[in-house]
């Protein structure tokens, strides 16, 4: 399955806050939906679900127009909540059975889901009696038990300690391996570069950056070299390389570790090795730079951007 | 169609588990079975004859079972203040009015007036008549109770004194005119149509019933769609089923629910009635002995009535995060059925007149209107084909608008949204 989403524009009353966002995910893959706060992710997350309707765009599944309803799709909003004074396991089946499933596969699925989160202790508890974390990992049990084709997860990670995000992570990892289409939005860059191998960031109802992160990646380091000294601060080395390897390479970034430099043109890497020897200080680290999401996201998605 | 099943059941399964809901029913129910069983037991267990009858027996009694009560005991000290021209009068009252201690006094006016005063204050006497002629008298008392019926009976008294010393200067026997004037004609009713006087007394409990009805189940309709709000399960319930069944589903889960409640409680009541009722003697015949049009009446308009209320108050819940802000929200809607309610209510005894015949076509009122008109007044079917009619597609059309409000209204979290900017944003959506 491949799901593209082609131009999608939203206003709420007179302001537009989706300015034509496009991607596509298919099957098998995930896909990082990233974004700073009222960035537009829920938003776009909700047209997809059809909470929202777009006010133009399009979103088609192979090629056809596409209708959640049409699909199982395992959906964990970033408004997250249940019936607090019903049990765990009536509320679940109950939701399952919305989505199609019957009773007997429902009640399979459940207790499947309980036991895969470490909550089938639960099972016939009210839900306001459970721990926040607990309460969580019943709502994902949830999202889950209609066995879905599409994954959609608004901050799935928030509100759970790191024992439970190390469950939920091994689940969504077995759920992409499986062949699951899965879209994550999340502000915690590590899990989405654990999982997604396509990222799109939205700032401010645009689309700033997106594709393949590997090839992000690479296409962020190229050119770029990391310099660090063991003998002297990021700001002092900085001010060193400047001075006497201006001609080869700019500084890019300054970062706690050392220095992000950037190739001047026509030259290379081994340019800037030959000239190190001659630079007066006790060299740490020397090598291609290879960017982390978070330092992409804050360059793209950051005040500055 | 399954998931709108699937929404019903659910809905219907959180009433009939809710513990407060199924106590209250019992407890009503056997209330009710208890109730009107409750004479024909004690008379079981006493031995005694009929409680009505005897209660009834009573009643036609009263007032001689009240002059040899009042024999032994009296009811108090009166003091009459007359003129001396008017001496045989305080005679005649004694014996019209037993049971009171009088006193005596004759005067001039003024005399008359400051000595009963006088007495009445200081507590001497429970109160005191002063007669200017045979008929008009002035009674003064410290402080009239509700209960206190001296006045009524000397007014009698006086009446009656009056028309035997008329009857006596007349050369009429006194006892021989009452022989006469006590004959009552005796005649049968033979009622054709309705009888709206015995009828009166059901038709104002099932109104009343109904508008206790809507309002509690109206509100729990609205309650229910709000707190899925506030809790945050609303967002998972709109991805899974369309709106239209789940507020469908919750509004006829109430409707299930209410009939299910109102039936046990008042199908209790008659059945019991049915079956021990003897022991009222008929008196509560006017309230359980309803025609079978009756209650399908109750039961169809009835059912409408709540449906179109209960999708408003569905529609109005979902426009407001917090429960707290219901009762605001769901004010207009509340203020037009109350108002429809008063006007019906007030209008029970003329269901024939112009108000009541428009009522009954306009969806608000038509539940109560056509009730009371088809249990107390005249009616014909197409009228009632076509209130119904009216009443079901403004069932169908709320209904549809709350669906689109609902859906609308569920993910507007903060300040309650007003009903008419949320239906101009829907057609902005269209």
């Amino acid at each position: 399955m491949r799901l593209e989403v082609k131009e999608l524009r939203k206003n709420f009353g007179e302001k537009e806050v989706l300015h034509g966002i496009s991607f596509s995910v298919e099957s098998g893959r995930a896909l990082g939906l990233l974004g700073r706060n009222g960035a537009g992710k829920t938003t776009t997350i909700r047209i997809l679900m059809d909470v929202f309707r777009a006010n133009s765009g399009s979103i088609t599944m192979d090629g056809k127009a596409f209708v959640p309803g049409n699909y199982q799709i395992g959906y964990l909003p970033e408004e997250r909540g249940l019936y607090p004074k019903k049990r765990v396991d009536e509320q679940i089946i109950y939701l399952a059975g919305l989505r199609g499933i019957n009773y007997r596969e429902a009640k399979k699925n459940m207790k499947h889901w309980l036991k895969r989160m470490g909550v089938e202790e639960y099972e016939t508890r009210k839900l306001e009696t459970l721990s926040k974390g607990n309460q969580q990992k019943v709502q994902l049990a949830q999202t889950l038990v209609c066995n879905p084709d599409i994954i959609i997860l608004d901050e799935p990670f928030s509100g759970l300690d790191p024992v439970n995000s190390q469950i939920l992570k091994e689940v969504v990892q077995e759920q992409i391996d499986g062949g699951k289409l899965v879209i994550f939005s999340s502000h915690q860059m590590s899990y989405v570069e654990e999982f997604c191998q396509d990222i799109v960031i939205i700032n401010h109802g645009d689309i700033v950056l997106s594709g393949e992160l590997s090839e992000i990646k690479r296409q962020y380091g190229k050119n770029r070299l990391f310099l660090s000294a063991a003998d002297m601060e990021p700001e002092q080395l900085a001010a060193q390389v400047r001075e006497s390897l201006g001609e080869l390479v700019t500084v890019h970034q300054v970062q706690k570790r050392g220095l992000v430099l950037q190739l001047t043109p026509q030259h290379t890497k081994r340019d800037v090795l030959s000239a190190l020897p001659g630079l007066p200080v006790d060299v740490e680290t020397f090598g291609n730079y290879e960017p982390s999401l978070t330092d992409i996201f804050v360059e793209r998605a950051g005040d500055e951007a | 169609m399954k998931q709108f099943l699937r929404v019903l059941k659910f809905e219907l399964s959180n009433y009939f588990k809710n513990k407060s809901f199924v106590a209250v029913t019992i407890l009503l129910t056997v209330l009710a079975i208890g109730g009107v069983a409750a004479p024909t037991i004690y008379q079981a267990i006493t031995g005694t004859g009929e409680f009505a009858s005897e209660s009834q027996e009573q009643q036609d009694q009263g007032s001689q079972d009240s002059q040899q009560e009042s024999q032994g005991e009296s009811r108090g000290k009166l003091i009459l203040a007359c003129d001396a021209a008017m001496s045989s009068l305080p005679a005649d009252i004694e014996q019209l009015m037993p049971g009171y201690e009088w006193e005596v006094i004759t005067g001039t006016k003024e005399e008359n007036i400051e000595q009963v005063k006088k007495q009445v204050e200081s507590g001497e006497v429970h109160g005191g008549f002063i007669l200017e002629d045979f008929m008009t008298y002035t009674y003064v008392v410290e402080n009239l109770s509700m209960q206190d019926s001296a006045e009524q009976q000397f007014s009698e008294a006086l009446k009656l004194a009056n028309r035997d010393r008329f009857l006596s200067e007349k050369g009429v026997d006194a006892a021989e005119f009452e022989l006469i004037n006590a004959q009552e004609p005796q005649g049968e009713q033979l009622i054709l149509g309705k009888d709206s006087i015995s009828n009166y007394l059901y038709t104002y409990v099932m109104v009343f019933i109904l508008y206790c009805l809507i309002l509690f189940y109206g509100q729990m309709i609205a309650t229910s769609v709000t707190t899925e709000k506030s809790n945050r399960a609303i967002e998972i319930l709109v991805t899974s089923v369309d709106s239209t069944s789940l507020i469908f589903g919750k509004v006829l889960a109430g409707a299930i629910a209410g009939v299910v409640q109102v039936g046990l409680i008042l199908g209790g009541a008659v059945l019991s009635y049915r079956f021990f009722g003897s022991g009222w003697g008929g008196i509560l015949d006017m309230l359980f002995d309803i025609p079978m049009a009756s209650w399908l009446t109750f039961l169809v308009f009835g059912l409408l009535g709540y449906l179109l209320y209960a999708f408003l108050f569905g529609m109005l819940g979902a426009l407001v995060s917090k429960t707290e802000d219901i009762s605001k929200s769901a004010t207009p809607v509340t203020m037009i059925f109350v108002v429809a309610f008063i006007l019906v209510l007030v209008n029970l005894s003329n269901v024939d007149g112009l108000l009541m015949k428009v009522g009954s076509y306009i969806p608000f009122t038509s539940c109560m209107a056509m009730l009371a008109r088809i249990s107390m007044g005249g009616v014909a079917v197409w009228e009632i084909i076509v209130s119904a009619a009216i009443l079901a597609v403004s069932c169908l059309a709320v209904g549809w608008l709350a669906a689109k409000v609902f859906r609308f209204g569920t993910l507007m979290y903060g300040n309650p949204i007003k009903l008419s900017k949320a239906i101009k944003q829907l057609k902005n959506q269209n």
